[in-house]
């Protein structure tokens, strides 16, 4: 399952989220402002807390709002 | 009517009282958005973690009055967004920091420091000026806030001791805290 780490009020995140929508790409949002579990994962993923962050395998993930990435990592 | 006197929100929505810090050394910034590209903040975040232990306590309060990023930045605009953004001292409520509709906070604080100009030396200040004679001609005129990251040096009685602009950077400002620490 596709994952995105988000926070509240992000642009980004909003952008990312529509586009996948857009694609018909299922995927999970997690909050990492509210939520310490998924504030953990995202950091252990990336070493960072900063979001948008899309994953497809928590391995690789793309951060930011970077079309050609998300189509290269989700095969789009 | 004094710096203590004012009583604040937290990005929590929990009041809290100015007068939590007397005794401290306080940096009083209006902050931007958590999305926007923003150097100073970590800059903050540095000033912060070297004099905390020493009495430094740095109040952010993030507004929108401004555009989202600097003047001059937009090609190099950063997409995402930092959590907390990016630092561990108090963030309080976003607001407004100037006009009619500032904060009492700050409309205190523009009355106790005045504007004096920009740094000229600061590669920004061209940019700022003309990216604001363009935008918002009146942010130029009066004391009120010009942009974001205007700080406030307050020493450990509440007097509001200086003031800097957006274009002194806070690393230029740690010789101006140590005197006060």
């Amino acid at each position: 399952m596709v994952k995105v780490y988000s926070i509240t009020q992000c642009p980004w995140c909003d952008k990312v989220k529509k586009y996948l929508k857009s694609k018909n790409v299922e995927f999970e949002e997690h909050n990492i402002e509210e939520n310490d579990a998924d504030r953990e994962a995202c950091y252990k993923l990336t070493g960072d807390l900063v979001v948008p962050i899309t994953t497809v395998n928590d391995k690789d993930y793309v951060l930011s709002f970077d079309k050609e990435k998300l189509d290269a990592m989700l095969g789009l | 009517m004094g710096i203590y006197d004012f009583v604040v929100k937290t990005s929590k929505g929990e009041e809290k009282s100015l007068a939590d810090y007397k005794g401290k050394v306080l940096l009083i910034v209006n902050t931007a958005s958590k999305c926007g590209f923003t150097p100073q903040f970590k800059e903050l975040q540095d000033l912060y973690m070297k004099y905390k232990d020493k009495g430094l306590e740095i109040l952010g309060f993030p507004c929108n009055q401004f555009a989202e990023q600097d003047p001059g930045t937009n090609e190099e605009v950063q997409q995402f967004c930092r959590l907390n953004y990016g630092v561990t001292f108090q963030i309080f409520e976003k607001g407004d920091v100037r006009d009619e509709t500032a904060q009492p906070l700050f409309k205190y604080l523009v009355s106790q420091k005045g504007f004096e100009g920009f740094d000229a030396n600061h590669p920004i200040t061209e940019k700022l000026v003309a990216a604001l004679k363009e935008n918002f001609p009146h942010f130029l005129e009066g004391d009120d806030i010009k942009w974001n990251f205007t700080k406030f040096l307050v020493d450990r009685e509440g007097n509001v001791v200086a003031r800097f602009e957006p274009t002194t950077v806070p690393s230029a400002i740690a010789a101006d805290i140590e005197k006060l620490l």
